[in-house]
C-alpha cells in the first residue's frame, strides 16, 4: 500500500531540501544543530554521519514494515536505530576520530532524533524502500545544508577565520581564510585586523544564530504566502471584472 | 567530610555552570515544545529528573559490571536507549494506573522524556568519560535540577510575553530561542563559580 | 569470570532488556487511560498552550480557527 504513485519520487527527494527542511521549516533536530556549529567541518562531519543514519535506518524500517507488527513498531525502529547509530560511532572512531572527539556525546545522542524516529514513524512505515532512500537523502541533505550554513556563519562571526582541511585532514595542511580576522601578524604579535565577535563561539550565540534563521525562513514563507494571496486576489478580481464588463455590454446591447 | 564538599560542588557545577539546556544543549526539544505553561513545566522537570536519577542508577553497574567485561563496551548506547525507554513506559504505567491527576498533567508529555536528549546524555556521559559512582549521581542530580529551573523560569518568561507584540517572522520558536540566548548569557555570569 | 561467561551474560542481559522494553511497551498501549483523560492526546485542543508553528497540530489548529 504505497502512498506515492508513480512519477513523484522526484517530490519525496525534493520535499526534504527545502519545502520541509527538516531544521528550519519542521524546526526538528535542535540539539546537535546547536551543539556542534562552532565551526563549518564539525557540523558538515555531523550532516554527513546524521544522512548515513536516517538513509540507512529509513531503507531497513521500509523493507521490514510488513514484517513488523503495528504494535510494537516503535521499539523496533528505536533499535534499528540505535543499531546505525553504532555503526556509525565505530567508523567515526577509526577513521575520523578528530571528528569523532569533536562531536563527542551528540553522536550517541542521534538515536533519540527527533528527525530519524520522526522519518521512520511518518514516511519510511508506510512507502516504498526507493521512496524511502529517496526521501532519507533529501532530509540527510537539507539538514546538512542547514547546520553547514550555520557552522560558517559561526565560525566566520565567532573566529574570525574559516578553516578547511582540519577534520577531514586527508589533503595535507589545513586552509585557513582571513574572513574577519588576518592571518598575518603585525609587529607586536597581534593580527593586522580584527573584526570576530567571540560571543557568537559561546552557546548563547548559537542560540542567537539560529533563532535569526529560523524568523528569515519565517519571514520568506510569509512573504511567499503574501505574494501569492495577493496574486490569487487580483486573479479574482480581474474575473469579477471581466464578468461586470461582460454584463455591462450585455446590458448595453439590450 | 571532603568527598561530601566535593559532591556538592560537582552538583553546582553541572547545574548552573555547565547547565543541561543553556550550554550542553540537551533537551531543548522538550524545553522549546512544553510551551508556556508554568505547571506543566513543572511537571515535565520532575518526571524528566526522576528518570535520569533511575536511569543513572540502572546503567551505571550495566556498564562497568556487565558490558566492560564482556569486552563489548561499544553497545553501550543501544543498552542505554532500551533502558530508558522501558523505564520511561513503567513510569508512565505506573502513572496510568494510580494518579489519574498527573496523568492529566504529563501524559502527553511521557512520549516526549524518551526522547529527550538529557537523560542519554547525562547516562553516556557517565560512561564516556569513566565517571566514578558517587560523580555520575552528581552529575545526574545536578543535570536535572539544572533542567527543572531553566525550564521553569523559562515557562515563566513565555507566559509574560504572552501578550507582546512580536514580528510575524519572530513568534513561535525564534522569540523563544532569542530568550534562550539571553538566559545563556545570564548564565555564562556563573562561569569561574566553582574552581 | 572468564570473559566467555561475561560475553553471555551480557547477551542475556541485552535480550532481557529488550523483552522488558517490548513488554512494557505493549501493556502501556493496551492499558486504558484512567477515567477523566481518555481522549488526552496530542491533538489541537490539548496543545492550546504551545506555540511551536512547526509543529503540525499548529498548522492544523490554526487552520480551524481561520475557517472558524
Amino acid at each position: 500500500m504505497d502512498k506515492i504513485k508513480r512519477g513523484q519520487h522526484k517530490e519525496s527527494f525534493l520535499n526534504g531540501i527545502l519545502k520541509e527542511n527538516p531544521l528550519l521549516v519542521q524546526i526538528l533536530g535542535l540539539c546537535p544543530a546547536l551543539a556542534v556549529t562552532k565551526s563549518l567541518e564539525t557540523a558538515f562531519g555531523m550532516g554527513l554521519l546524521f544522512t548515513f543514519v536516517l538513509v540507512s535506518s529509513n531503507v531497513i524500517v521500509s523493507l521490514l514494515r510488513k514484517l513488523i507488527p503495528e504494535e510494537i513498531k516503535t521499539p523496533c525502529y528505536i533499535v534499528v536505530i540505535a543499531t546505525f547509530v553504532t555503526i556509525v560511532k565505530m567508523f567515526a572512531e577509526a577513521f575520523l576520530p578528530e571528528l569523532y572527539s569533536s562531536l563527542g556525546v551528540f553522536l550517541s545522542l542521534l538515536v533519540v532524533n527527533c528527525i530519524v524516529l520522526g522519518r521512520s514513524e511518518a514516511f519510511a512505515g508506510q512507502n516504498g524502500v526507493f521512496d524511502s532512500f529517496l526521501d532519507g537523502c533529501g532530509n540527510g541533505i537539507g539538514y546538512t545544508w542547514a547546520i553547514s550554513l550555520m557552522g560558517i556563519i559561526r565560525e566566520v562571526l565567532g573566529l574570525g577565520t574559516l578553516t578547511i582541511g582540519k577534520v577531514f585532514n586527508f589533503f595535507g595542511d589545513p586552509l585557513v581564510l582571513p574572513i574577519l580576522k588576518s592571518t598575518t601578524l603585525d609587529s607586536n604579535g597581534n593580527p593586522l585586523y580584527d573584526f570576530s565577535i567571540s560571543i557568537f563561539q559561546n552557546p548563547a550565540g548559537a542560540f542567537i544564530v539560529l533563532g535569526l534563521m529560523l524568523a528569515t525562513m519565517a519571514a520568506i514563507t510569509n512573504h511567499k504566502k503574501a505574494v501569492e494571496k495577493a496574486k490569487e486576489k487580483a486573479a479574482k478580481e480581474a474575473a469579477k471584472a471581466e464578468l461586470a464588463a461582460k454584463a455591462a455590454l450585455a446590458g448595453g446591447a439590450k | 567530610m571532603e568527598m561530601i564538599v566535593s559532591f556538592i560542588l560537582a552538583i553546582v557545577s553541572y547545574m548552573l555552570i555547565d547547565n543541561v539546556v543553556l550550554s550542553r544543549f540537551y533537551g531543548i526539544c522538550s524545553f522549546i515544545g512544553v510551551g508556556n505553561k508554568v505547571k506543566s513545566a513543572f511537571s515535565m522537570g520532575l518526571a524528566v529528573t526522576f528518570v535520569i536519577m533511575m536511569a543513572t542508577l540502572v546503567c551505571y553497574p550495566l556498564y562497568f559490571y556487565v558490558l566492560v567485561p564482556a569486552g563489548i563496551p561499544f553497545l553501550d548506547t543501544l543498552v542505554y536507549i532500551l533502558v530508558i525507554a522501558s523505564l520511561v513506559q513503567i513510569v508512565g504505567l505506573f502513572i496510568k494506573k494510580t494518579s489519574p491527576s498527573l496523568y492529566k498533567t504529563l501524559g502527553i508529555y511521557l512520549p516526549l522524556i524518551t526522547t529527550n536528549c538529557a537523560v542519554l546524555g547525562v547516562v553516556q556521559t557517565n560512561s564516556d568519560s569513566q565517571l566514578d559512582f558517587l560523580t555520575s549521581l552528581a552529575n545526574g542530580l545536578g543535570t536535572s535540577i539544572g533542567f527543572l529551573v531553566v525550564i521553569v523560569l523559562f515557562a515563566c518568561m513565555r507566559e509574560r510575553m504572552n501578550g507582546y507584540n512580536i514580528p510575524k517572522a519572530m513568534k513561535g520558536v525564534p522569540i523563544a530561542l532569542i530568550v534562550a540566548a539571553l538566559m545563556a548569557m545570564a548564565f555564562m555570569g556563573f562561569g569561574g563559580m566553582v574552581g | 569470570m572468564d570473559q566467555r561467561t561475561a560475553f553471555i551474560i551480557a547477551i542475556i542481559t541485552i535480550v532481557a532488556l529488550l523483552i522488558v522494553f517490548v513488554v512494557s511497551f505493549v501493556i502501556y498501549m493496551r492499558t486504558p487511560a484512567p477515567k477523566g483523560c481518555e481522549k488526552l492526546k496530542i491533538g489541537p485542543k490539548n496543545c492550546e498552550d504551545c506555540d511551536v508553528e512547526g509543529c503540525m497540530i499548529y498548522k492544523e489548529r490554526h487552520k480551524e480557527q481561520k475557517e472558524e
